[in-house]
């Protein structure tokens, strides 16, 4: 086989897809919508990920976009992938899923092997009505936003949702899966469901152990980045484990899957209460920055112009969903901000009027306070020294720690990090 | 959480406050007159909310237009029992028999942070009220009274501990220290004072509430400093306004140290820029005012 089907278009599915032609696939990607299908077809994707765009150009010759549903009947393997959409608080909105799997079922013959690789809640795949014999199975995705096409191209392990685990999978199956050269994990439909989910649940409590003892170096002296290596070192614990504090979780994936354990909890009366803290602890660490400009900057100066680097939830992405930049900005009516992000318009923050620049430093010209709000690996390359004499203030609020802590108080800067010792070097934040 | 009804901010038509003559009353009752607001503050001398005749004098006395703010409690100091719990709640048994017919444009309570359980964490809008005491669960009662009556339309605001040279209650923290400071020329705290609390100045409550009233505010919200500091702290800057002459004493400790703090994102989010006064500026203005 070396022809495979992708419906649905989003994040998930063009990374999948782009990632299968990289492999050496023909990739049929369908989408019901005609003008996206057209923007795919001249190489220009609408997500932003690294690597995504160069490889399209380099297997355009294997990717045939397309709005004509039956082309998928072409193809011994069908992945649906379509990203589900959430609402702020986590709640799946299964409509259009549902209409596109109905869709792809009623247009490809009975033999076609379907996945379903979308964000779909336990019990879904198992209760989908489909034409009498279609194999179908779950697979789980593990997109991450920045971070998309690495991950689908080098995948630690396929988990495969299954009718019977203990039977084999059907070939064209299993021979594209091996060309990823990773671990097959076959289990029952429900399991693989929620396996996902497990794993997000784990993430997510690894971040909110952080969160909640980086808050407490920030009081005690201690500090919160001398005590990750140690952790990385237990091996328990291990040298890739979530262990960097951050402003609440966000992007939409991880919200939707603890919404989901915890209606689950509720649905059949067992304790998601773990569950619920670590919502409200991430609720908590999101206003971290505008606790910290009360409490540091607004008593000192009653009219500070600030400067916003980042407005996208997370570095090498364009989502902007619960980021906690734009969160913040949605509570500094009353101030002048200038901001700047190197792939979201300052468009994307409704009901706001904001100075945009074209670069970093220009954005933080004249400004009292700069927050980086999104760790984009090139606000890395701006030196403290240049921020220091472009600004007309001194308080850098930096929580994931882009810029050199050490360099920035040697050029006179204040510096406030995520798990850092508060009021260590800033007793006066005026000017 | 708030949510702000007008537009702009801008002056009630005229401001009847239920126990104005209180220690909260007379700081708010100034505010609005040196912002040339028209203000009614009633006693309970003028008004008593327990009497059978409480709803015809509301209804004589309040007009449509009014902005209403509830005082009115006795406090722990007149009594912590199930009669004093049961007058509360007549208070706003007879309110709501009111309000139900004529509701005025707009309510404020004045509720407590008793509601909450000490010693769960980062109090904000959303922790659960399960009030420890009859004086949590009066208040809890009464937000919940007014809740049901008004709707949507009810501001409840849920102070946290509040000093100033004016309080007339003595209860343990800023005031009573100040008072054995100057009557015994020492402070006797609990333990070690380790406690931590949440203290605002007088002036902070007054000025929310003018912003709360200016914006029409509804909804609930919390009003504390989100700064907690020990009392033995307290009591040793109460004791340094009174140059150096007052000893803080501890105690042997006989309950285990409780602790309050609060998140007030939602206060920040309400107010943006609004800033407490710090608690050494407000101790000493407590102190000046109280000479």
């Amino acid at each position: 086989m070396s022809r495979i089907g992708f419906a649905g278009m989003t994040h998930l599915g063009l990374n999948s897809a782009v990632a299968s032609a990289a492999k050496g696939y023909t990739v049929c990607c369908f989408d019901e919508d005609k003008d996206l299908i057209v923007q795919l077809a001249d190489g220009r994707p609408h997500v932003v990920e690294p690597d995504l765009e160069r490889l399209m150009g380099e297997h355009a010759g294997r990717l045939q976009f397309t709005a004509e549903v039956s082309e998928l009947a072409s193809c011994p393997l069908v992945y649906i992938a379509p990203d589900v959409p959430t609402d702020n608080s986590g709640n799946s909105d299964l409509t259009q899923i549902n209409a596109l799997i109905e869709r792809v079922d009623e247009a490809i013959p009975a033999d076609i092997i379907m996945v379903v690789l979308s964000q779909v809640p336990p019990g879904f795949t198992r209760d989908l009505k489909l034409k009498a014999g279609r194999p179908l199975f779950y697979q789980v995705e593990t997109l991450i936003f920045g971070r998309a096409v690495e991950r689908a191209l080098q995948p630690e392990r396929f988990i495969i949702g299954c009718t019977d685990p203990t039977s084999p999978l059907p070939s064209p199956f299993e021979d594209y899966l091996r060309t990823f050269d990773c671990p097959l994990l076959p289990m029952r439909y429900e399991s693989a469901e929620l396996a996902k989910i497990s794993i997000n649940c784990c993430l997510v409590a690894s971040i909110s152990v952080a969160n909640t003892l980086a808050e407490l170096c920030e009081h005690l002296g201690a500090d919160w980045s001398e005590i990750v290596p140690a952790l990385k070192k237990d091996k328990r614990i291990g040298p890739h484990a979530y262990l960097s504090p951050g402003l609440g979780i966000a992007g939409g994936n991880l919200e939707r899957d603890l919404n989901t354990v915890i209606s689950l909890a509720d649905r059949y009366g067992t304790d998601g209460n773990i569950v619920r803290a670590w919502t409200a602890n991430s609720g908590y660490r999101k206003n971290w920055v505008l606790r910290l400009l009360h409490q540091h900057v607004f008593n000192r100066m009653p009219d500070p112009t600030i400067a916003v680097w980042g407005l996208a939830y997370k570095q090498n992405t364009h989502s902007t969903k619960n980021s906690p930049s734009l969160e913040l900005i949605q509570h500094l009516d009353r101030y002048r901000l200038s901001v700047f992000d190197p792939v979201v318009k300052a468009a994307a923050v409704q009901g706001r009027k904001l100075e945009e620049h074209a670069d970093a430093l220009t954005a933080c010209s004249g400004a009292d306070v700069l927050a980086i709000m999104t760790p984009w690996p090139q606000f890395k390359n701006v030196p403290p020294a240049d921020i220091c004499r472009a600004m007309k203030g001194a308080v850098v609020i930096d929580p994931y720690r882009v810029l050199s802590k050490t360099a920035c108080e040697a050029e006179g800067l204040t510096y406030f990090t995520l798990g850092s010792p508060i009021g260590e070097s800033h007793a006066d934040t005026s000017e | 959480m708030l949510t702000h009804q007008n537009k702009e901010p801008r002056n009630p038509d005229r401001v009847v406050m239920l126990g104005g003559n209180g220690f909260f009353g007379k700081a708010l009752t100034k505010l609005l007159k040196e912002s040339s607001m028209e203000t009614l503050p009633l006693s309970s001398a003028d008004l008593d909310l327990t009497a059978d005749d409480a709803v015809d004098k509301l209804k004589s006395t309040l007009r449509e237009d009014d902005s209403l703010v509830i005082f009115s409690a006795l406090t722990p100091d007149r009594g912590r029992g199930i009669d004093t719990f049961m007058a509360n709640l007549k208070m706003i048994e007879n309110l709501c028999a009111y309000l139900a017919e004529q509701k005025p444009a707009h309510v404020i309570y004045f509720s407590s942070d008793a509601v909450y359980p000490l010693g769960s964490g980062p109090v904000n809008e959303t922790s659960a009220a399960a009030p420890a005491d009859l004086y949590g669960a009066m208040h809890r009662s009464r937000e919940l009274m007014l809740q049901q009556t008004l709707g949507d339309q009810l501001c409840i605001l849920r102070p946290t501990l509040v000093y100033g040279a004016d309080d007339s209650h003595n209860s343990y923290g800023p005031n009573r220290f100040r008072r054995q400071a100057a009557k015994e020329g020492k402070i006797v705290i609990g333990g070690e004072g380790e406690e931590t609390r949440d203290h605002i100045y007088i002036d902070d409550i007054a000025e929310i509430t003018k912003l709360v009233l200016e914006n029409r505010s509804t909804g609930m919200l919390n009003v504390a400093g989100g700064s907690s500091t020990d009392f033995g702290t307290v009591a040793r800057l109460v004791a340094a306004q009174f140059d150096g002459n007052v000893e803080v004493c501890p105690t042997p400790r006989k309950m285990p140290a409780t602790h309050r703090s609060f998140d007030i994102t939602a206060l920040h989010r309400a107010f943006p820029g609004y800033v407490f006064t710090p608690l050494e500026t407000g101790l000493k203005k407590a102190h000046e005012g109280s000479l």
